[in-house]
């Protein structure tokens, strides 16, 4: 996949991932999994890239005896999401466009 | 490997970055792990599992950009004394100087290797021109009652054409080459900047 694409992409979903309730790091991986594989490395930069942007905020709270960050979306970030959501359902309709012909064609 | 044994590495990595950077990045790793310890793994697989740290460190240190390193290169530790600020002034008929030199010295290197590029795709260019025109004076040649002279030129289009499907290839392969380099060498540079630190 395009990488400028992909990145957009991995975006989103981490915003996803902390849409319904705040989270934290491991969670967001965990969560993921199923649709998307993601590495430590690359989630840290997308998180400083969404906090930079203002698409979340980050608190730190103690947890077990330890120290953990927590995610939470802002409403740039709901918005994004939005935006996202809006911009696929045209990019759909230009897929079923294209796709159109494929059964006659082939 | 345990978790302190990879904090440790990884600090070691990227000891050119802002302390602030590092500090952050370390905990994160670190809380990283212990989750997954939380989750139910052992302390090694844990470890395991979020990859090796020599990979993670260049996928890093790629990703920081240049300006960054060397502003955090040059900004001191310390604040400088009054005499270190003087001797920098009037110092600076000498070092400034110096220091252009040496920034022209390396535009010039990049500059003539990439002219090289340019001379090669330029052959190639000639060698196309040469057998377009070989390829138009030979059929005027051929039409004009002088055969042997239309058939040399004719010759002369079949020898520029093969040499440009060679030069082509070599052509692409010089440049592609060249941008490796320079991708290797910005790498090397930043490296080379962030072991100085230790």
């Amino acid at each position: 996949m395009d990488i400028q694409l992909k990145r957009g992409l991995l975006d989103v979903c981490v915003l996803a991932a902390i849409r319904e309730e705040d989270s934290y790091g491991y969670q967001i991986i965990k969560d993921m999994k199923p649709y998307i594989e993601l590495s430590e490395s690359t989630l840290y930069t997308i998180l400083k890239r969404l906090e930079a942007a203002r698409m979340l905020t980050v608190r730190t709270a103690e947890h077990d005896g330890r120290l953990r960050k927590y995610y939470h979306i802002t409403a740039d970030g709901l918005k994004r999401i939005d935006d996202f959501k809006k911009e696929w359902k045209e990019i759909l309709s230009i897929y079923q466009f294209v796709t159109k012909g494929d059964d006659k064609n082939e | 490997m345990n978790k302190s044994e990879f904090l440790a590495q990884l600090k070691k990595g990227l000891s050119g970055l802002p302390e602030a950077d590092v500090a952050e990045r370390l905990s994160f790793y670190g809380e990283m792990i212990d989750d997954r310890i939380e989750d139910g793994l052992s302390e090694e697989e844990a470890v395991n599992e979020i990859g090796n740290v020599d990979e993670i460190v260049s996928q890093i240190i790629s990703e920081v950009s240049l300006p960054k390193l060397v502003k955090q290169k040059i900004s001191p530790k310390r604040k400088l004394t009054a005499v270190e600020i003087v001797l920098l002034i009037l110092g600076l008929p000498i070092w400034l100087p110096l220091l252009i030199a040496a920034i022209a010295v390396a535009f010039s290197v990049y500059v003539t290797v990439w002219a090289v590029i340019v001379s090669l795709w330029a052959a190639f260019v000639s060698l196309i021109a040469g057998g377009l025109s070989a390829f138009v004076s030979g059929v005027a040649l051929l039409l004009n009652q002088t055969p042997m002279s239309g058939l040399l030129m004719l010759a002369a289009l079949f020898i520029c054409a093969g040499l440009s499907v060679f030069a082509f290839f070599g052509c692409m392969a010089a440049t592609k080459g060249i941008l490796a380099l320079t991708k290797r060498t910005a790498v090397w540079l930043k490296t080379r900047m962030m072991k100085g630190e230790e």
